[in-house]
């Protein structure tokens, strides 16, 4: 003990060192005690406090976020003993992550269904706060304990928020198999850490002499733990095969807690991904299988299976569960040719599909809300009674495809680009099938995109009048995002260029 | 402001007029947008008649040859390792699109006052119209390949809406097929389009660069890229270049359409409403012609004259499937879609042949097919829109019953079956003259397709006067009986006003063909020459 007595004092200033890297976060922490606290002092009606509370805070957050761009002028910061690294990639994942579940937190309770929950929605603003929390960790992890930590926080959270209204014995199911695929998947990871742990003594894979360390063992017994490793974060991102969860417990959960699962959280596990894997691809000390090529592997896998899967589905937001899917592994490809450039055309391709995808879901709600339609189906004939949604809807789903002239057609050309960049001094065949994946994808993609327009506008139908209350919100929100999708689609350099 | 960029701006801001204005003023919608196409319309004979000629405006290769130019940066991205990304708005034109303009701006016009049978949603069709109007316009005046893409993409989503909305009985099968058979080919396209851009650097600059005229200069192409010359890369096994060439080159003939890739053709004419076939026919086939030329032909010239063979025997194929497909149809507006085909096959052979006949051939049948098939297709609409009926053996005795429509569907069938005197005809000649002479000359195309060319002639005659024959001759006889005989009104003046120029454009270029081949004659020249010289 009298040992260790030196060491405390060094210890704890270098803590309070980091806090000052760590302001977003501390934050964060306090949001959600207020939030929580504002629940419970003003208990049933305190809906509309909470969200003002959780959104005003966020914006709070947001601006620290901004803040921290000072602080990486001169490169990245380790903080807290090397279990957190403060990168400017970083701080641009955590902005886009406040941002859109800022729009999250907005939308939470525009939809009927869940907001007409009869606990109120006051706990679910203070645990999208707490998930919020966890999810900037994961962007900032970079020790093997940190890393498992930040995606268990994230998942609990995510538990929660899938169950939180369960109407039926679909959506029940959907929340057991998600908790069930949670704790399996993250005990598969937890055993691919202590694995690696035990290979290399020690859990900062940041440092060189853990790879190092690494590359002295057997390749398959690392590949082995790194697999399992994978597997706990390829949950997060659901790409295949570990995607099995993703269309039940899309479909499942309300629509809005559907939007967030789509997003955010595979945002900050693709940048966790990229924590990840920076030091196995960079060092040039591993020696288990060949990163780039298994990660092209899975990307070209993961597009075929969503893509092909989506085609078949009838439900929304089934179809967009595997349509998301197909994004994962479109993204993929960036990751697969890791660099720094590959990393801000990632992110510029996530916030534009997180984007597009939230107001894809935004529209579902929208139409379910005045319509009560869950199924391609049911929107025959829409387009003319509700012309500004449909409109939007075209747009957005335009953009999901990834035509011109929209944000996702910018975004899917320059993650081209950099494939074809990086094909180019390789002449890896495997970049060559990614893209030729992603082509065909495209097309095929459109196949299941176009349905809906295909029942908005094409299809005819007569029906009685439906009208409940009219969700203006959401509207302006579909219309908005519209709007910075074409924004996007003319001019990417308004974003791109900050990244 | 730039007149090429206020060609393109028209559409726009009259769209933005049709978005705001109230539903109650629906009447208004068409007025709009005939003025729109009207201002256009003018704006383009304006410009061609200030086109200048002589072999300094040849363009083609060269960026200052090329006139109404305007070059704006547009996205600059500093893509580290990678260096800079430049694309620049970058419009101009040379002899190949002047003539294309014009006949597009005229046809559009056409279109609208076609589009007076529309009676349904007119704010939706009128906008998504506009929408169409822009992109056409904006894919022939493009030198900078992303533009010209995005025009190229943005064609799709209208022409669905318009296929699919305001189209017949199967009118959802025709507008996906359409949309996935051409996304099909443009995907791939996007995939060459970056790697052009990653080949290529612009001199000036030294930026990585979309410009197309920079990618047709094989100096402007790094040592170690796909797409270099020198460089001889392969693709999973294949010649870079040659692969290249042939997904651009997939991507056109969707569009044109080529045998085997034609099946959305007949398709999506026979369920478009009448404004819509005749963009369809009038302008969308020509883009494809068009890419083969500006694209395919400019950035790799010598795949173009290795596989001249190839493209000569998909051209004499099409027109040959094309005309025995017409031969065959009950359907009046099928007959016409094949057609189509089989006219524009002679776009690919008159291409093929690389010869200043030949090339002069099919830039001429582009635009002589723009205007024939824009009156042919008006005028089976004006028989759809009185009984709802286009089949052949359906009408007999039409003659007796509507003679001036009889009168102008003769002018149409003898000046599209290529009778001396009307543009097809100049046209046609030319591009056989073209097949003809390439044996000689360079070697490309043997003697047997420009005769299968000519035998394609014969065939069009065919299935032109027997249909003739068919509907309009002998003794009157109608399906529907006297219903029929009592909607069979004859043309009125609408319909008059639109045909008659039409059919005086078809004469005037049949006799002073001149109109056309001095305004392009420079370019197909400089043309001939840079695919020499490679």
């Amino acid at each position: 003990m009298h040992d260790l007595l030196p060491h405390i004092s060094a210890s704890l200033s270098s803590v309070f060192g980091s806090i000052a890297y760590f302001m977003p976060e501390v934050y964060l922490a306090l949001l959600f005690i207020v939030v929580m606290i504002t629940d419970l002092i003003f208990g049933k009606r305190s809906l509309k406090l909470c969200r003002i509370v959780a959104c005003a805070g966020l914006l709070l957050v947001m601006y620290l976020d901004l803040k921290q761009f000072a602080l990486v002028v001169d490169g990245g910061h380790l903080i807290f003993s090397n279990m957190l690294l403060l990168i400017r990639s970083g701080i641009f994942f955590k902005l886009i992550i406040d941002l859109l579940s800022f729009i999250l937190l907005l939308y939470f309770s525009w939809d009927n269904k869940l907001n007409g929950h009869q606990k109120g929605l006051s706990d679910l603003y203070s645990i999208a706060i707490a998930s919020m929390f966890g999810l900037h960790l994961m962007v900032m992890a970079i020790n093997l304990l940190s890393i498992y930590l930040a995606i268990e926080m994230v998942s609990i959270a995510s538990y929660l928020m899938v169950a939180y209204r369960t109407e039926n014995a679909f959506s029940t199911e959907a929340g057991l198999k998600y908790v069930l695929f949670g704790a399996a998947s993250s005990a598969m990871m937890l055993y691919g850490i202590s694995l690696l742990y035990g290979f290399s003594g020690s859990l900062d894979i940041i440092f060189h002499h853990t790879i190092e360390q690494l590359s002295g063992v057997n390749p398959i017994s690392t590949s082995f733990a790194m697999i399992l490793v994978l597997i706990g974060i390829g949950f997060k991102l659901s790409f295949v095969p570990i995607h099995f969860w993703v269309p039940d417990v899309y479909q499942g959960a309300s629509t809005p807690v559907t939007a967030y699962l789509s997003t955010v959280p595979k945002i900050a596990a693709f940048a966790l991904l990229i924590n990840f894997l920076s030091p196995f691809m960079f060092t040039g000390l591993w020696t288990g299988f060949n990163m780039s090529i298994a990660l092209s592997v899975i990307g070209i896998v993961t597009m075929v299976a969503g893509n092909f899967a989506a085609v078949l589905q009838t439900n929304i937001k089934r179809m967009l569960a595997y349509s998301s899917i197909g994004h994962t592994g479109f993204a993929l490809m960036a990751v697969a040719v890791l660099s720094l450039q590959s990393v801000s055309v990632l992110t510029y391709y996530l916030l534009v599909y997180a984007l597009a995808n939230i107001g894809a879901l935004a529209l579902a709600t929208y139409f379910a809300n005045e319509t009560g339609a869950e199924d391609v189906e049911d929107y025959r004939g829409f387009g003319l009674k509700y012309p500004i949604a449909s409109v939007c809807f075209v747009i957005i789903l335009i953009s999901l495809t990834g035509l011109p002239i929209t944000a996702g057609f910018t975004g899917k050309l320059f993650v081209f680009s950099t494939v074809y960049g990086v094909y180019q001094q390789t002449h890896s065949i495997w970049l060559m099938l990614l893209m030729v994946t992603g082509a065909l994808t495209t097309v095929v993609s459109l196949f299941y995109y176009i349905k809906i327009p295909l029942n908005l506008f094409l299809k005819r139908k007569e029906m009685a009048e439906i009208s409940n209350k009219k969700s203006m919100n959401l509207l302006i929100l579909s219309i908005f995002i519209s709007f910075i999708l074409i924004l996007l689609g003319i001019f990417p350099h308004l974003v791109l260029k900050l990244l | 402001m730039n007149i090429l960029t206020l060609l393109l701006l028209v559409p726009v801001l009259f769209g933005f007029i049709i978005m705001l204005l109230p539903s109650s003023l629906r009447g208004s919608f068409k007025y709009l947008t005939l003025t729109a196409t009207l201002i256009q319309l003018g704006i383009s004979i304006w410009m061609y008649l200030h086109f200048k000629t002589g072999a300094a405006y040849g363009g083609i290769n060269h960026e200052d040859q090329f006139q109404f130019v305007q070059k704006l940066p547009w996205i600059s991205l500093n893509l580290g390792r990678m260096g800079k990304m430049q694309i620049d708005y970058f419009v101009g034109i040379d002899g190949m699109s002047i003539s294309l303009l014009v006949m597009t701006s005229l046809v559009l016009v056409i279109a609208t006052l076609s589009s007076w049978e529309i009676k349904s949603n007119l704010k939706g069709f009128f906008l998504l119209f506009l929408l169409l109007d822009m992109a056409v316009i904006g894919v022939f005046c493009a030198l900078d390949f992303f533009l010209f893409y995005l025009f190229y993409e943005l064609m799709l989503l209208p022409l669905y809406f318009l296929i699919g909305m305001w189209g017949g009985a199967r009118r959802e099968y025709a507008a996906i097929k359409f949309f996935l058979y051409t996304l099909f080919g443009s995907v791939f396209m996007l995939l060459v389009m970056v790697g052009l851009y990653l080949s290529v650097t612009d001199p000036a600059t030294g930026n990585h660069t979309f410009n197309i005229i920079q990618m047709m200069n094989p100096a402007n192409y790094s040592g170690q890229s796909i797409f270099s010359i020198a460089g001889h890369q392969t693709i999973l096994g294949m010649p870079a270049r040659t692969l290249g060439f042939v997904v651009l080159f997939i991507a056109f003939a969707i569009k044109v359409p080529v045998v085997p890739l034609h099946t959305w053709l007949p398709d999506a004419h026979v369920e478009a409403p009448t404004p819509v076939s005749i963009i369809l026919a009038g302008i969308l086939l020509k883009i494809g012609g068009y890419g083969i030329i500006r694209i395919c032909l400019g950035i790799f010239p010598e795949i173009a004259t290795s596989g001249a063979f190839w493209l000569g025997l998909l051209g004499v194929i099409s027109i040959l499937y094309g005309a025995f497909n017409a031969l065959a149809q009950k359907d009046l507006k099928r007959m016409i879609a094949y057609s189509s085909i089989s006219h524009m096959g002679f776009v690919l052979l008159g291409i093929a042949s690389q010869t200043a006949e030949g090339i002069s051939g099919a830039v001429m049948q582009m635009v002589s097919h723009g205007f024939l098939s824009t009156m042919l297709f008006f005028l089976v609409g004006v028989l759809y829109n009185r009984v709802h009926d286009r089949g052949i053996n359906h009408f007999r005795g039409l003659g007796t019953l509507m003679p001036q429509y009889t009168a102008f569907v003769m002018i149409a069938f003898f000046a599209s079956l290529g009778l001396p005197g009307f543009s097809a005809f100049v046209a046609e000649a030319f591009s056989l003259t073209g097949a003809f002479k390439s044996p000689t000359v360079n070697g490309l195309l043997p003697y047997w397709m420009a005769i299968c060319g000519s035998v394609g002639i014969l065939l069009s005659a065919a299935y032109f006067l027997w249909t003739l024959q068919r509907m309009f001759f002998g003794a009157e006889s109608l399906k529907g009986g006297n219903v029929w005989k009592i909607a069979l009104t004859d043309l009125n003046l609408r319909e008059k006003l639109t045909l008659a120029p039409l059919a005086l454009i078809a004469l005037a270029l049949g006799i002073m063909p001149s109109l056309v081949f001095d305004k392009i004659n420079d370019s197909v020249l400089a043309l001939v020459q840079f695919l020499q010289l490679k």
